[in-house]
């Protein structure tokens, strides 16, 4: 601030003592630097070196140097360009083109020397404004640069947590493997079991005659089997508990209602063995105990193993998670870590805007419907400050092909929050993103840097 | 930044249905060919040779200003009536209507200036086979013969033009629908008349019946209450194999045949994304054709604005350049000729024939009869930068700055539909553009402005003043029930304003008022699209035919909807300044007479390399017709330029007559910055090399102004006796003094350009290399060529201090560049007055430059005329010049004083530093 400060005042000095002078409009234009090719001589040699030319010819609104160098204050040259002192201000160079063509560029108004262009002199005021912004940017800055200290800290406590965290859920993984591999044993062992049982039963079932069976199911024991015979001892398979219904029970004896034994053994014997949702009541249960009690351990094995696997599978997928997370690059202090599992909301219009860093970007209009504007790309900066931009890529596809993409610059600034959207093409979009981890030192440099 | 979806909502249905074919391209299925129109596949069914028409010489009535003669169609006994008038300036007008119609047949009024001024005929001879009349003072007479009835125009012993010549007059007289009349009194009359040809007739008629009442296309039926009313005649033109003009079409600059596929169309439609090199309709009309030959250059205008449709064939066209030669060497060849025939669905028939017999002949003489290019102001034959669309004012500002930032000129930004609330013209989005004026004022603090679009279509909505005034003064066109026509637009459901109607164009025009366009200012223009009209759920994307006029069907008067939507529009901006300042109005459709309100631009082109090339033609067969003020949208407005593409269209547009960047919404931004450095030096230099040159198209365009020259044009036009520039289109000529052949093929090392012109001299622009006349040169290019030439004998001035933009170089000096001829003698102009008012019309300075015996003077042209001005002559190059031992300068004031020059020996290039002069005065400047 203070070396702007002096600088300017420096400035005001060699300008005070330059103008009325004889060869003001010989020195229009150049800055302090130049000075020193445009002395008063005879001929002045054009700064590329191309030519001579009397002196005279300096400023003279006439372009006689290839370089512009000769009329640095005039609108003469095309590639010529014309320093702005801004005494109070930042001197810059403005293209010749802007000299006295009625728009006020310099803010000591020195460009419009000949024009009907009524310009005021206002480099104090953009000069206090500007020191007021440079000194609330820095402002910016240091509460900026802290606060990044504070995340990077935790950067690096959630980084390792993380870790942690990860090493946690690969020993569960490993012991659920273990578990996994027991429970699969054990399935097998119960499945095998009731295997072989079964095939011990369906041999036993085999042997059964029909003239049993049908003594069995003729409860009387008139030689005819009735509806309400077969509706007391016959089920169906699921439904246990539930009574067969007269239609049914007439629908498995054909039609009729009572049944000898040779039309049992033409008909209904064949049903029994093929139908498997029709059994007689309490058939299995009260012939073998074994099988029931086998069955019962295969299903529990069963259901025992499913459980694990979920787990197992939940672990997985939280470690392959962490992982994806782990793999991206949170910075070289992992102080963009934090951003991770956020989201900061902006609504624009009629549109609300969510960027969920290092996740994906949506947009939800005002009658909700939602649309991905991109899931997360990669860092895109410059090569000095590769954190400076990061792109979204393969959102909701467009109209005319491709899809929507967001591209977010990240700035400094005290608190972290989503500051700007915008779609400058169709389907591209950009978005300002602030927060204190994107505050850099160099940054800081800059604030006091100055032409002289 | 809404999705598609959501944006497009009201309209998308429609857009995936109508427009999406899948596959890049317009689809034709959309738009009607002549087989699918049913009067054109009628007319076009007849049989040359077997014309009915015939002369009843005895109703010949011959007063001072002109002729009139019956004559009846034997077949069905109806009357036409001919009328013919000599009119001033070298034409002929041929009128034929019914001689008694059920109704009075639409007549298009406004496209003439003025009644155009007859000039007496005199009769030659007669007998029962015909008249002859004398056509003025010169050798020129018109053959009239009865049967079957001919016209012939004569100059000496050559037939210049015949009509009806092949017996193509076809004229369908109104008659009452057969099943609501019992009592046809022609069919009646027939039969006591000529009972032998009845039955002949009358299976004519029933062949014809189909499409003559109803017509349908697709899902649209046209209701035709008024059946068939076609009119169609046919020409003939002996020597002529070239013929031009009647855009507007994708096509060649020189007309092709058109009997191995559909004639020319000329009906105005919104076509989306359409196809290069076919005769299909685009967004404008204009019914004037130009043929030319090496002796003679004649015009036929088709004063028409019903759906026309438009045939040519040639004796010659079937041949090869050998044929012909063989033709030649056995002595055997027939004359080439071209025919050309005309067939409009409604109205009467009313042709100009204009004789030449230069180009510039034909040129005043269209402007004699429909006017010249309105005179521009400046501003806006500078750079324009438009985008569908600038999103916000923020948008506007960061644009406006990014010019500045890479010290690019441009003079007006372009706001498409999306600023608008609610696609509702005359506002503003309430969040996106905010403070309207706010804006402007930031852009006028630049010496900038702004063109924001006004489409014709109203949406229809009762929150919205425009539409409730309309409906409530009953100004919208009508369907054929009486109600108000409603149709699809952007806004969604819109209504149409009947711009047909002058008190709807008055009440138009003053909406334009500051204070009825609220947030517009002085330096806002306007721009007109979507006026064919465009309707999305129409037939063939525009309006239903049987819609109400008044008492006028659209079909009669279709083609002159654009004419009329620009014309009221660029009144409105000529009245909220008190008639002050000139307008600046873009439009999309047009008509003959558009000229006058502004400009036009191509339409909805792609960024292909095809379009850049076809831009040539484009605009060239525009200025032919007088509609001098056209470009293309720069990069192609579909699809997404590459980089190379775009720093071509940016050179080929800079030295084009409107010169206007543009993009589709769905494409990529293509800002000039945004390509890398050097393309943005590229872009930078040809938008600078069109700055310099602002003073000589300005200059063009006041040319065109006063004389309807084109300003754009082709090489034929000022060299009409070389047969090698006949057909040329991958060059033009500015003006006479500038030749451009852009580079406009991909990865191009060279071009071959056509140097005009066997006594003429033509100096490179860029390196002042001078080459002969009358050769094809190869010129080996770079990425920054853009191969302009400057004609011997001729003297340009620029403003070589490219600044913001225009208005910024007001009182900036101007280089004179003279180029000497063989005969070291050159010639130019220098025109200027304050750029942007009426006042031209007095206070303007006008000089002639001449270069002769080693002085070169400056005379008033205009000694009448008030203007002065600042500027000055900062340097005067003069190419192919020998080096002199001084330079002396006499101004006005009789004093002398030498001059420093300097002198490039090896390109003869004499450079004289700073004489100084104000560029009104006289002055004189010896080389010793």
């Amino acid at each position: 601030m203070k070396l702007l400060f002096s600088c300017s005042l420096l400035l005001f000095i060699t300008a005070a003592c330059l103008s009325g002078s004889a060869s003001s409009r010989k020195l229009r234009g150049i800055s302090s630097s130049y000075k020193r090719f445009y002395r008063e001589r005879r001929s002045f040699l054009c700064i590329d070196g191309s030519r001579v030319i009397p002196f005279e010819q300096v400023n003279d609104d006439y372009c006689d140097c290839e370089d512009g160098s000769d009329e640095p204050g005039t609108s003469a040259c095309p590639r010529g360009r014309f320093y702005c002192t801004n005494l109070g201000f930042r001197p810059h160079y403005i293209p010749s083109s802007r000299v006295n063509d009625g728009i006020c560029d310099c803010c000591d108004a020195s460009d419009e020397y000949n024009s009907h262009a009524r310009c005021q002199n206002s480099c104090w005021n953009l000069g206090q404004k500007e020191r007021a912004y440079v000194e609330g940017q820095m402002r910016t800055l240091d509460e900026g640069l802290q606060l990044k200290q504070q995340l990077i800290e935790e950067g690096v406590l959630l980084w390792r947590e993380k870790q942690a965290q990860l090493r946690e859920l690969q020993q569960v993984a490993e012991d659920l493997q273990i578990k996994l591999e027991e429970h699969r044993r054990r399935k097998q062992e119960a499945e095998q079991n009731l295997k072989a049982l079964e095939a011990g039963h369906t041999r036993v079932r085999r042997q059964n005659s029909s003239e049993s069976t049908f003594r069995l199911l003729d409860s009387n024991n008139d030689g005819s089997l009735s509806v309400e015979e077969l509706q007391e001892k016959l089920v169906l398979v699921q439904e246990e508990e539930l009574l067969l219904s007269e239609e049914e029970a007439v629908a498995l004896m054909g039609g009729g209602r009572q049944m000898d034994l040779p039309m049992f053994q033409q008909s209904l014997w064949d049903v029994l063995n093929t139908e498997e949702r029709v059994k007689i009541r309490g058939s299995v249960d009260a012939e073998d105990p074994h099988l029931k009690a086998a069955d019962t351990a295969a299903e529990r094995e069963a259901s025992s193993l499913k459980k694990v696997e979920e787990a197992y599978d939940t672990i997985s997928m939280e470690i392959s998670d962490l992982r994806t997370k782990l793999a991206i690059d949170y910075g070289p202090d992992w102080e963009f870590l934090f951003l991770n599992s956020q989201c900061y909301k902006l609504s624009v219009y009629e549109y609300t805007y969510t960027l969920c860093p290092f996740n994906q970007v949506t947009q939800e209009s005002a009658a909700g419907t939602e649309v991905s504007l991109g899931r997360w790309g990669m860092w895109a900066g410059t090569p000095k400050n590769p954190y400076s931009q990061m792109v979204y890529e393969n959102g909701e596809p467009c109209w005319q092909g491709g899809s929507r993409s967001t591209t977010v610059t990240l700035t400094c600034g005290t608190e972290t929050a989503l500051r700007r959207v915008k779609e400058p093409s169709k389907c591209q979009y950009i978005m300002d993103f602030q927060t204190p981890v994107a505050c850099q030192t160099v940054l800081k440099q800059r604030g006091i840097h100055s032409e002289l | 930044m809404a999705t598609f979806t959501e944006r497009m909502a009201p309209v998308l249905v429609l857009w995936l249905a109508v427009f999406l074919s899948g596959t890049w391209a317009v689809d034709k299925g959309n738009f009607k060919t002549c087989d699918q129109s049913s009067f054109c596949k009628r007319q076009r069914a007849l049989k040359p040779g077997e014309s009915p028409y015939r002369a009843l010489l005895e109703t010949m009535e011959l007063t001072n200003t002109r002729l009139t003669l019956q004559l009846i169609n034997d077949n069905n006994k109806v009357r036409l009536l001919l009328e013919l008038y000599r009119l001033q300036g070298n034409m002929t007008r041929v009128k034929i209507n019914e001689l008694k119609p059920l109704k009075p047949r639409y007549e298009v009024p406004d496209v003439l200036i003025r009644e155009p001024p007859t000039e007496p005929l005199s009769l030659l001879s007669q007998d029962e086979n015909g008249v002859v009349l004398s056509l003025g003072a010169e050798s020129q007479r018109v053959i009239l013969s009865a049967r079957p009835f001919r016209l012939d125009i004569m100059e000496g012993r050559d037939v210049v033009m015949s009509l009806n010549s092949r017996g193509l007059l076809a004229f369908e007289h109104l008659r009452m629908r057969k099943d609501t009349s019992q009592a046809d009194p022609e069919a009646e009359k027939k039969e006591e008349a000529e009972p032998e040809t009845q039955p002949e007739a009358a299976k004519e008629e029933e062949k014809d019946e189909a499409g003559m009442w109803e017509e349908t296309f697709k899902s649209h039926t046209d209701s035709k209450p008024n059946g068939p009313s076609a009119v169609s005649l046919d020409f003939s033109l002996p020597g002529v194999e070239h013929v031009y003009g009647i855009p507007e079409h994708a096509d060649t600059l020189r007309l092709k045949t058109t009997e191995n596929g559909d004639p020319y169309r000329l009906y105005n439609l919104d076509v989306f994304q359409y196809e290069l090199y076919n005769p299909m309709a685009l967004y404008g009309a204009v019914p004037v054709m130009l043929a030319h030959n090496a002796q003679r250059t004649t015009g036929i205008f088709w004063l028409n604005a019903a759906e026309t449709w438009v045939d040519i064939s040639s004796n010659t066209a079937g041949k090869t350049v050998f044929g012909k030669m063989l033709d030649y060497v056995q002595g055997s060849s027939e004359t080439p000729q071209t025919d050309v025939r005309w067939i409009s669905e409604s109205g009467i028939i009313d042709v100009f024939i204009m004789l030449g017999p230069t180009p510039k002949d034909i040129f005043s003489q269209y402007a004699s009869l429909t006017g010249t290019q309105a005179f521009p102001p400046l501003a806006a034959v500078g750079y324009h930068q438009c985008r569908w669309n600038y999103n916000d004012q923020e948008d506007v500002a960061a644009v406006d700055a990014g010019f500045d930032e890479h010290d690019i000129p441009y003079d007006y930004i372009w706001l498409d539909i999306e600023h608008t609330d609610g696609k509702r013209y005359f506002t503003w989005d309430p969040h996106k553009f905010a403070t309207p004026k706010e804006m402007l004022q930031g852009l006028m603090d630049k010496k900038r402005k702004m063109v924001a679009i006004v489409d014709p279509h109203i949406k229809v909505d009762c929150n919205y003043k425009i539409h409730n005034e309309i409906r409530s003064r009953s100004f919208y066109i009508k369907n054929k029930d009486g109600g108000d026509y409603e149709g699809w637009c952007w806004p969604g459901s819109a209504g149409y304003p009947d711009f047909t109607r002058t008190d709807m164009r008055d009440w138009w025009a003053s909406m334009f008022a500051y204070d009825q366009y609220e947030g517009s200012m002085e330096n806002l223009y306007t721009w007109n699209d979507m006026n064919e009209p465009s309707v999305f759920n129409g037939p063939e994307v525009t309006m239903h035919k049987d819609a109400m006029h008044g008492a006028w069907e659209h079909r009669d008067v279709h083609n002159l909807y654009g004419f009329y939507v620009h014309m009221a529009t660029a009144e409105g901006l000529i009245q909220r300044s008190g008639g002050v300042e000139r307008p600046f109005v873009l439009t999309r459709a047009f008509f003959a007479g558009s000229q006058r309100y502004g400009a036009v631009w191509t339409g909805d082109n792609a960024a292909e390399w095809e379009h850049l090339k076809i831009s040539i033609p484009m605009c060239l067969s525009l200025g032919l017709v007088g509609i001098s003020f056209c470009g293309a949208d720069v990069g192609g407005f579909f699809k997404s330029p590459n980089t190379e593409l775009l720093v071509r269209w940016y050179q080929t547009g800079a030295y084009q007559p409107f010169f206007r960047a543009h993009a589709h919404l769905d494409t990529p931004r293509r800002e000039p910055w945004l390509f890398g450095p050097e393309n943005t030096a590229l872009i930078r230099e040809a938008v600078r090399q069109r700055y310099t040159l602002l003073p000589y198209w300005y200059l063009q365009f006041y040319n065109a102004h006063r004389t309807g020259e084109p300003i754009m044009r082709p090489l034929w036009v000022e060299y009409p006796q070389d047969p090698a520039t006949f057909a040329l289109e991958d060059e033009f000529l500015i003006g006479r003094d500038l030749l451009v052949h852009p580079v406009t093929e991909e990865g191009a090392r060279g071009v071959t350009a056509y140097l005009p012109g066997k006594d003429e001299l033509w100096f490179d622009v860029h390196t002042f290399q001078k080459h002969n006349g009358a050769q094809s040169l190869y010129i080996p290019v770079t990425m920054s060529s853009i191969p302009v030439f400057q004609r011997g004998g001729s003297i340009i001035p620029r403003k070589i201090r490219v600044r913001r933009s225009s208005s910024c170089m007001t009182h900036d000096p101007y280089t004179l560049y003279v180029a000497l001829n063989p005969q070291r003698t050159a010639e130019g102009e220098l025109y200027i007055d304050d750029g942007h008012t009426f006042n031209y019309e007095k206070e303007f300075i006008h000089r002639r430059l001449s270069f002769a015996s080693n002085l070169l003077s400056s005379v008033n042209l205009a000694p009448d005329a008030q203007f002065s001005t600042r500027s000055w002559i900062e340097r005067i190059v003069i190419l192919g010049a020998s080096k002199p031992s001084k330079v002396i300068l006499k101004t006005d004031d009789g004093q002398e004083s030498q001059v420093e020059f300097d002198f490039d020996a090896s390109m003869s290039v004499l450079t004289v530093r700073k004489p100084g002069m104000n560029a009104g005065a006289d002055w004189s400047l010896m080389l010793q």
